[in-house]
């Protein structure tokens, strides 16, 4: 049943939809597209037997016959989390826009839909072609979103920004076309498992390797690969942001665990190395954001160090790492999503993005301070919230593959309550400044996106059982090909 | 075949004629029926006056499918010209006339099987083109690339009269059919000749120095024809020379090629990079874009061509579509410059839609036709062995990837001056363009079925 490309479809509909709508009802109209994408996505869950098929509702098309490429979208194991993740965060993300003074044209919300459509694309591709696709395609979208509504300085950071991603794709094209090329003599390359079934000589295996974590680990960003990241992050509109942060970055974590798994002879010779790399960048991520007085860009240096630990995890190649770094994904995308929307709040109301300009705010709107709390606690990982399980798995599977890494890993959790903590108290506490005084309550389609994104983290932050059972599946599609 | 190039001559001279009587209107409908019964007479495989030829011409199916890309290419150009209505009836019906005389040559050039004839077709698209580069008389620097794609052109088929006379000597006969396939020294030199007269007419680095002035002081509608119509013809009997002569060919020019893609790639993508003229930019675009479709001649067998023509057909349309919006954005700020395009995406968005479009297509963007092509090209040059010349041409991507998205920032970022629109036609017709370039990048199996039926 070619079901799970309804889900590309649906966004794309109403993406031209709003294109046409105008100015008034396109934000509503964008609403009501994550809304049915989420109901769409619940249903096929409901309907879908994690242990008794890995991939379900695909389609597949032979695309370009000469490259025996295949036109391959369906849902399995891994694919479930971050498409989860995907349909919340591009809803929230359009329903946080519906606020008063809201100057965004038609076309933002049509280019918000593209995202959609290509997002989920991607999380649902089943072959290398098919992702690489997808990975291009939701940056298009993304680089006019920032070049047409970001801030003072956009263009120099969307230009890095899109230069960056670039190279990282067209590396990844080499190296698919590459892959494409060199096993299609013989084989019938539809989906991962035949790629997965089939791995390339050694000698090559170090080149691809290299190329599809240049390509990852500058998407995610991951340590040396991140410098367009904190100027991006503070140019871009922050709607725009919480899609950029809470699932771009996801991209490239998602991509490590598609791809690992074809070159694990290769990967065993260098993991020690690339996870050494990650962990560097959660260490060096956590003590710059420690250093920053910019919400954003506290925020966007702790995703540096989050998405360095979840790529460490991945790269441990073991189940744990693999749970881990699914589960973390979701939790970081809530957390990361929830934080962005509340510097928005904030920095729409004081215009002031430091964090020494405004103290106090608890004082003025409790209401508020209790949703950034929670959020906060999540993005620090205290337990029962789901910042915790991920972490936690991402730090054991760490600590298993070399002690002293997992300590190195660990640290994350005490620099990351530090600035979280230094940050939430120096906003929310202390004596009202003037700017907070006239902190208005939080208009109805606020408190949603604040109500559901912290019923969310409590709720997979107290049942997590099934959701890391998916990452257990997903694992042993990957390392284990089930024979049908 | 013959038929439709009696069809076109005629036509073409009877436009001159018409720009003598007042009728304005009747020149570009009689122009678009031209090409129309040509496309009709070539697409029915049309035999009238075919034994006229005495194996001079040959449609086999490669030359039919480049003729009726170029063809094609002339119908979408035609309604462009309407703006020359404005400037008198001489000057339409010229222009009109030469214009579908460089066709005539063209299509020569395409179908030719003897070194003659393809002569005969490469002297009649440059001599057309060379008038058209200036055609805008009243300005220096149209006169001035005149007259050095004149001088350059000349060179190139001095070249190529050399290599033929080359050939001619060492096979004894001017026929690409029936060639002795033994080589020798003299055959060679013949097709160095040969082939470098052909890189000067598709502007491969290094015989490129000619391309971004002549496409700078020609009119940018010109430009247009230059950059798909000359390229494609010339690409188009290059690879029937290459495909007939196969077994004369000598191993190095495997070899040749390599330099030729590796030079045209490098120095074209880092000659664009500093440009600020976008005519200019798309010039250097037009050269690196050729190299790409240079790596489809790496390996030569019955899978090749339809890599070839498929960038064939997705780099005529993002080029047209280009060229064509520059076109506009000059008769309305008077100047290339990539500062003339700041702010179009708030004076005129649909003009800037199509152009992000047609550049994310020449940058390789993906679910466009250019994503294909390219894939195609590198999956070719992959499965000759030639790996690191993927690696490089990756490389040249990106580079290609900042320019084209200069332009695109230019017209995004900066607000401009007031609203300007263009007729609805001309919206329409870019619009097919860019349609038929995501149709072709999204279901290209699709699309080339539907070609291979013509």
């Amino acid at each position: 049943m070619n079901l799970a490309i309804i889900l590309i479809l649906i966004p794309l509909f109403f993406s031209a939809a709003c294109f046409v709508s105008g100015k008034k009802l396109a934000p509503y109209i964008s609403l009501l597209s994550g809304i049915i994408s989420i109901f769409y996505f619940l249903l096929l869950m409901g309907s879908y037997n994690v242990k008794d098929n890995y991939l379900a509702f695909n389609t597949s098309i032979l695309w370009i016959p000469s490259l025996r490429a295949y036109f391959h979208v369906g849902l399995d194991a891994a694919a479930i989390l971050p498409m989860l993740l995907t349909q919340l965060v591009i809803t929230l993300s359009s329903l946080g826009t519906i606020v008063k003074g809201n100057g965004r044209n038609a076309s933002f919300y049509s280019l918000i839909g593209l995202t959609h459509a290509a997002l989920n694309g991607f999380f649902c591709a089943q072959n290398p072609i098919t992702f690489f696709i997808f990975f291009e395609a939701a940056l298009i979208p993304i680089y006019f979103l920032v070049l047409n509504f970001g801030g003072a300085n956009r263009q120099q950071a969307v230009f890095k920004f899109f230069l960056y991603t670039a190279f990282g794709g067209l590396l990844m094209l080499a190296a698919v076309v590459f892959l494409q090329v060199n096993m299609h003599a013989y084989l019938h390359l539809e989906s991962w498992v035949d790629f997965y079934q089939n791995k390339m000589a050694i000698k090559y295996q170090y080149w691809l390797l290299a190329a599809f974590f240049i390509a990852f680990a500058i998407k995610s960003p991951i340590f040396p690969f991140h410098t367009w990241q904190a100027d991006l992050y503070t140019q871009a509109d922050r709607p725009t942001l919480i899609i950029i942060a809470a699932l771009m970055s996801k991209m490239g974590v998602f991509g490590l665990i598609r791809f690992n798994f074809l070159f694990i002879p290769a990967l065993y010779d260098w993991f020690y190395y690339l996870i050494l790399i990650c962990l560097i960048g959660v260490v060096y991520g956590a003590l710059i954001a420690w250093r920053q007085r910019d919400f954003i860009r506290i925020i966007a240096y702790s995703s540096l160090s989050h998405m360095g630990l979840i790529a460490a995890g991945i790269l441990t190649l073991t189940n744990k790492g693999v749970q881990g770094g699914l589960f973390a994904m979701i939790a970081h995308g809530l957390g990361v999503a929830g934080l962005i929307y509340a510097s928005d709040v904030i920095i729409r109301r004081t215009e002031e993005s430091s964090i020494d300009s405004s103290s106090g705010i608890a004082k003025v709107n409790p209401r508020f301070a209790t949703y950034f709390f929670i959020i906060l606690l999540s993005t620090i990982g205290l337990p029962l919230t789901c910042g915790f399980i991920g972490e936690f798995y991402l730090i054991w599977s760490i600590a298993e593959f070399r002690l002293p890494f997992g300590i190195l890993a660990a640290l994350t959790l005490i620099f990351g309550a530090a600035y979280m903590l230094r940050f939430y108290q120096k906003t929310m506490f202390g004596v009202s400044s003037n700017n907070v005084l006239n902190f208005d309550k939080l208009s109805l389609s606020e408190d949603y996106v604040f109500i559901i994104i912290v019923v969310l983290i409590l709720a997979l932050g107290l049942f997590p059982a099934d959701w890391m059972g998916l990452g257990q599946f997903a694992y042993q599609f990957m390392n284990y090909i089930p024979t049908k | 075949m013959m038929l439709a190039f009696i069809l076109l001559t005629l036509f073409s001279v009877a436009i001159l004629f018409l720009g003598f009587i007042k009728q304005r209107n009747v020149i570009i409908p009689i122009s678009i029926l031209a090409i129309l019964s040509a496309i009709i007479s070539i697409s029915t495989e049309q035999n009238f006056w075919n034994h006229y030829l005495m194996d001079m011409i040959r449609i086999d199916f490669n030359s039919k499918i480049v003729s009726l890309i170029i063809l094609y290419t002339g119908l979408a150009l035609v309604p462009f010209f309407a703006l020359f209505q404005k400037r008198g009836n001489e000057e339409l019906a010229d222009f009109m006339g030469i214009f579908i005389f460089s066709i005539v040559g063209a299509l020569l050039m395409v179908g030719a099987v003897n070194y003659m004839t393809l002569f005969l077709g490469v002297e009649i698209l440059s001599i057309s083109m060379y008038i058209l580069a200036g055609a805008d008389r009243r300005k220096v620097k149209s006169n001035e690339a005149s007259l050095k794609y004149f001088i350059m052109g000349a060179f190139a088929s001095a070249f190529m009269l050399f290599g033929i006379g080359l050939i001619y000597a060492s096979t004894g006969s001017l026929s690409l059919l029936n060639i002795a396939s033994q080589s020798s020294v003299l055959t060679d030199f013949a097709l160095v000749f040969l082939f470098s007269s052909f890189a000067f007419k598709i502007a491969l680095v290094p015989f490129h120095f000619w391309t971004p002035d002549v496409y700078e002081g020609t009119p940018t509608l010109f430009t247009a024809a230059m950059s798909t119509i000359v390229k494609v013809a010339a690409f188009g009997s290059f690879y029937n020379l290459i495909q007939l002569n196969t077994p004369l060919l000598p191993d190095w020019i495997q070899w040749y090629f390599v330099f030729l893609i590796l030079a045209t790639l490098i120095i074209g993508n880092l000659m664009a990079l500093s440009q600020r003229s976008v005519k200019r930019l798309l010039a250097y675009s037009g050269i690196v874009q050729a190299g790409f479709i240079l790596m489809g001649f790496l390996q030569l067998d019955a899978n090749s061509e339809w890599p070839i023509f498929f960038y064939f057909i997705a780099y005529t349309l993002a080029s047209l579509v280009a060229f064509i919006v520059v076109h506009f954005v000059e008769v309305q700020s008077g100047s290339d410059d990539i500062d003339s395009f700041a702010g179009l995406s708030k004076s005129n968005p649909s003009l800037a839609i199509f152009m992000t479009l047609a550049l994310i297509s020449l940058a390789g963007g993906p679910l466009t036709a250019g994503f294909i092509a390219k894939l195609l090209m590198l999956n070719q040059a992959i499965q000759s062995g030639f790996s690191a010349l993927v690696i490089i041409a990756v490389i040249c991507t990106l580079m290609s990837v900042y320019y084209y998205y200069k332009i695109v920032n230019s017209m995004f970022s900066k607000s401009g001056d007031s609203r300007w629109s263009i007729p609805f036609i001309y919206n329409g017709l870019l619009l097919i363009f860019i349609i038929i370039t995501f149709a072709a990048g999204i279901v290209p199996t699709y699309f080339t079925n539907l070609l291979r039926n013509f």
